[in-house]
């Protein structure tokens, strides 16, 4: 190698770019916002047998990522950056409760987008995510993880590919960790589905780019009826 | 088909506009209007408590593409509408431009709506797109039910439509409650209908809002232990709404079966809340 230097140097290129720190923290499936305790239906399906090893969750899996998650979630995410007012962030909040039908899956948002604000607001300085903050605690939002995520995100300047993207394989990878307990399969048999499911992520991710706004909340009966019935389901590993 | 317009506004295939009040303990229209193909029939009363029963009919058998339906049912204060058609809402193959249903409901105090519409119908290449939007008052009482079938094509084989989208915007007293929105195209190779996700084996999907003050938990686990009968194979979903109202889901073989689900709840609710007999739409 050439002109090779032994202190380190101080080249743009060489630095990663300042928002892939706090998105990797963000992002990591260890982060506290009760993704552990929330199948979002998935255990119904687990009950019935129709999830029972490695090949059947990797299709659950795809197939949850290009309807529910594609069109709350991930939409969510994407407006939420185009958003040109609070009122439009408030709208968004209240669009992502109210496409929740299935009771547990409005609760999960609400829980676990209050630890996401709460995580948020401890990494980052930033003055939409405290808004976003203070409008739930005032009882005006009622708090989704997608918006507080996306409120991250923005006031990070991370473009909208890898914002969507990160946040769809970090939910595949926390529904992937509880697969691994609920199934149960092997960890290097999680890992394999969580390979396996990158060109999902990323067709989602491009087919989020071009969705339209009547869009939102479309979501799959199957899940949205196993989602109810876990309301009622009998020893569970999960609250949602 | 349509031919080319002359410049200007253009009247929707068919519209209707009917309002209905409460005059001498009675649901009666206090305006109405339609064109097109677009019409009601002329209402009955079903029973003695009041409420009033319109049907609308679409005397063109059948949506085209490009067709586009305008339906405003508003229920003022106190009055009691039950709402049907006469038959299947039928799309037919819409090259170029979906059809397209706008409904928009308004519910005043004490009003309360029955909107029990037939089952729809999409046929080869046929594209549909409903909107819903309601409008409630805080005490006002909404019951709603639609069933999507697996449609009809020359070859009898199953979901040939394009696409099928169904979209109910529920606020109750200003507020957004509910947003109901089902999107069907059986082409989409990323979401198969046939997926443990979408219909599995199931053919036939129904769907009910309801929206009142006297829903609660207890009601939701007694429409649960009622229903269950009717649902062997455990198909059928129910959860209570960010307010006083639920959502229920149900999956079958065929609009009969899905029917009969349906009605048992909405005769539950009619019993309860206002001491009626089972419905009985005597449709001929």
């Amino acid at each position: 190698m050439q002109n090779t230097r032994t202190e380190p140097r101080e080249a743009p290129a060489h630095r990663p770019p300042s928002y892939w720190l706090p998105l990797l923290q963000l992002a990591d499936s260890a982060l506290p916002t009760g993704a552990f305790s929330h199948s979002f239906g998935l255990e119904t399906f687990l009950e019935r047998g129709l999830v029972r090893d490695e090949e059947t969750f990797r299709i659950w899996l795809s197939h949850f990522i290009h309807t529910q998650l594609t069109h709350s979630d991930g939409l969510a995410i994407r407006l939420a950056l185009e958003a040109g007012s609070a009122a439009e962030l408030r709208e968004l909040d209240a669009l992502l409760t109210a496409q929740a039908l299935p009771r547990q899956v409005r609760e999960a948002g609400v829980k676990m987008g209050a630890r996401m604000l709460q995580i948020a607001s401890a990494i980052l300085d930033s003055a939409e995510v405290e808004q976003y903050r203070e409008d739930v605690a005032a009882g005006d939002c009622s708090g989704h993880p997608a918006l507080a995520f996306a409120l991250a995100g923005r006031s990070l300047q991370v473009p909208l590919p890898e914002l969507v993207s990160t946040y769809l394989f970090s939910t595949a990878t926390s529904l992937t960790q509880n697969a691994i307990r609920g199934i149960p399969i092997g960890q290097d048999a999680g890992q394999r589905v969580l390979r396996r499911i990158h060109p999902d992520i990323a067709a989602a991710t491009v087919r989020i780019a071009g969705l339209d706004r009547s869009d939102f909340g479309a979501t799959a009966p199957g899940l949205e009826i196993a989602q109810m019935r876990h309301e009622r389901q009998r020893a569970r590993m999960f609250m949602s | 088909m349509t031919e080319a317009q002359p410049a200007g506004p253009q009247l929707p295939t068919g519209e209707l506009r009917l309002a209905v009040g409460r005059r001498g303990g009675r649901g009666v229209a206090t305006s109405q209007y339609y064109q097109g193909a677009l019409r009601v029939i002329r209402p009955h009363y079903l029973d003695a408590s009041g409420q009033v029963a319109y049907t609308i009919v679409n005397p063109g058998g059948g949506y085209l593409g490009g067709d586009v339906y305008d339906v405003d049912i508003q229920v003022e204060e106190q009055a009691r509408l039950l709402l049907t058609t006469q038959s299947a809402t039928k799309i037919y193959r819409t090259p170029g431009a979906p059809a397209v249903q706008h409904t928009r409901i308004r519910l005043g105090p004490g009003a309360s709506l029955e909107y029990l519409p037939d089952q729809i119908i999409a046929y080869r290449d046929a594209t549909y797109r409903q909107q819903t939007v309601v409008e409630l008052a805080a005490d006002s009482s909404l019951v709603m039910c639609d069933v999507v079938t697996p449609g009809w094509s020359p070859d009898g084989g199953l979901f040939r439509y394009e696409e099928v989208r169904l979209r109910n915007e529920i606020h109750r007293d200003g507020r957004l409650l509910a947003l109901d929105n089902l999107l069907i195209r059986p082409g989409d190779p990323a979401s198969p209908l046939s997926g443990m996700l979408f219909l599995e084996d199931y053919s036939h999907l129904g769907s009910m809002l309801v929206v009142d003050p006297r829903v609660d938990d207890g009601l939701v686990q007694e429409l649960r232990d009622l229903l269950a009968p009717l649902d062997p194979g455990g198909q059928l979903g129910l959860s209570l709404l960010n307010g006083p109202g639920f959502a229920l889901r149900a999956l079958s073989r065929s609009t009969g079966a899905l029917n009969k689900t349906l009605f048992a709840a909405v005769d539950l609710l009619r019993h309860r809340w206002y001491r009626q007999q089972p419905l009985n739409l005597r449709k001929y």
